[in-house]
């Protein structure tokens, strides 16, 4: 029994090496935009903000286009999670419950998309917004968003409504209920869960995107906020770092808050089915 | 690509460690995990270029202490190995998460009766890894080694903002950042799209995997 005491101490100093390298960079990012300047230049680092101060993020708030473009960041990802869910929920109902010509092609077409690189798509898809004359404008960019969100929010749902059994809703309409009204009464509080959950990872992506919002925004008034946080040290190295980590920190927050609600769902979809006890 | 190698070994080598510790330490792992996990890509890359600063970096100063060299402004990002170095960190710090997670969800469902009979019958902590684990959770790494490299093949906001924008030379491209440059940096629409069907080609056969076993998900 000693020896396995020994044993588990040892296993418990790797995990917690282990534990303090992944969450390093997220400490350090918090504190740095916490430190005064003073701290965060000087040559040896402060591995604790002895002076809290919240100069970096008025700095950040306040530097050109900050709300502009948290703004259309909303606006993007509204509109994409709306669109997204709406659309993906009525094809995910038809793939799990019904049976159509051409439901397997659309079946590898749903899996195919969400396999292919988004860098691989920047150009013909530049190309086809600028047909349009969509380039600089956010709806170009929520239409581009849809093209992923929808593959994966389609597939997310039907792992979720292939789990509702068709006897539930044939109950309901024995019991008299209407075609409408089992699907409002049964079918739609059962799969919410599924729905909140594919709708907060819509969000998540299209908040973080960055390649597409870059190509397809060039201007301060139309780009979302990733594209202001990159464009923040520009070409040079001499950066306001406090600032910069300060508007890391803000940016992430609601991704984070977001995130930890559905970690496991998503784990989940991804690669529900592989394992089976 | 070395990429997909380091976050699947070093995945599944935290994922069995977490097998191991005690729950509270656990708890604080997945917790560090999905706190990263969670960050996005281009908040990360200003994280990384802060950390590896070359007038301050806390990474610098940190080796330096540990006696491991002398790090002391070194520039992180003067060679392309270098450079690629840093990217490579930094992809493996931000997809460590989802492979760890899931193989440790995977590893907590192989059946306990399982591991007491090859236990019973004499079987080593190693035999029982290769003869008894392994074989049970082997679906779930083949799926997570194809999307790994799907996504790490992709790859971009990591590589070109971490290098910076106005330093990709054709000497540090990546095949994504090629394609972008070509493409859309020097309107070269035509080039562009034939590097992003080069791409696609070698991304399809690189998924057919992935692909395979979930449609025969989807055909239930």
């Amino acid at each position: 029994m000693r020896r396995k005491a020994r044993q588990r101490l040892g296993w418990n100093v790797v995990g917690l090496i282990v534990f303090f390298v992944m969450a390093f960079p997220v400490y350090w990012m918090i504190s740095t935009a916490f430190k005064t300047n003073g701290q965060i230049y000087d040559f040896t680092p402060s591995w604790l903000p002895t002076h809290l101060t919240l100069a970096h993020f008025r700095a950040a708030i306040n530097r050109p286009y900050f709300w502009t473009d948290v703004k259309n960041s909303a606006i993007v990802v509204f509109f994409t999670v709306a669109v997204a869910l709406v659309l993906s929920f009525f094809a995910a109902l038809a793939l799990a419950k019904y049976r159509f010509t051409g439901r397997k092609l659309f079946i590898v077409l749903v899996i195919g998309i969400q396999m292919l690189p988004p860098t691989g798509l920047v150009i013909p898809l530049y190309v086809v917004v600028a047909r349009y004359h969509l380039v600089n404008t956010l709806s170009g960019v929520i239409l581009v968003y849809l093209t992923f969100s929808l593959p994966f929010c389609i597939w997310t749902l039907r792992g979720f409504l292939i789990g509702i059994p068709k006897e539930l809703e044939e109950a309901a309409m024995v019991d008299g209920s209407t075609r409408l009204g089992a699907f409002v009464r049964i079918l739609l509080p059962l799969v919410a869960p599924g729905l909140v959950a594919t709708s907060v990872f819509a969000f998540i992506t299209s908040w973080n995107e960055f390649i597409f919002a870059n190509t397809l925004l060039s201007n301060g008034k139309t780009q979302t906020i990733t594209v202001w946080l990159a464009d923040f040290y520009g070409g040079s190295r001499a950066v306001d770092w406090g600032a910069v980590m300060a508007a890391s920190t803000l940016i992430s927050i609601p991704v984070v808050i977001f995130f930890l609600l559905v970690q496991r769902r998503i784990a989940f979809g991804l690669t529900a089915g592989a394992v089976r006890g | 690509m070395a990429n997909v190698g380091l976050t699947m070994t070093l995945g599944i080598l935290v994922a069995l460690l977490l097998v191991r510790v005690s729950t509270w330490v656990r708890l604080m792992v997945t917790g560090a995990l999905v706190l990263a996990w969670s960050m996005p890509p281009v908040v990360a890359v200003q994280v990384w270029s802060w950390m590896t600063n070359l007038q301050n970096g806390v990474l610098n100063y940190a080796l330096t202490q540990l006696g491991i060299g002398n790090f002391f402004q070194h520039n992180w990002y003067s060679t392309t190995l270098s450079q690629y170095g840093m990217v490579t960190t930094l992809i493996v710090w931000g997809g460590l998460p989802f492979v760890v997670i899931t193989v440790y969800a995977a590893l907590s469902q192989v059946p306990h009766e399982l591991v007491e009979a090859a236990q019973i019958d004499g079987a080593r902590t190693w035999r029982i890894l290769k003869d008894v684990t392994l074989p049970v959770v082997k679906p779930l790494l083949l799926i997570l080694t194809s999307l790994s490299i799907i996504w790490d093949f992709g790859v971009f906001t990591q590589a070109y903002l971490l290098i910076g924008p106005g330093q990709q030379t054709p000497n540090n491209y990546l095949m994504s950042i090629y394609l972008y440059v070509e493409g859309y940096g020097q309107t070269n629409f035509g080039r562009g799209a034939a590097i992003s069907i080069l791409m696609l080609a070698i991304v399809a056969v690189l998924s057919i995997f992935y692909v395979r076993s979930m449609l025969r998900v989807g055909d239930e």
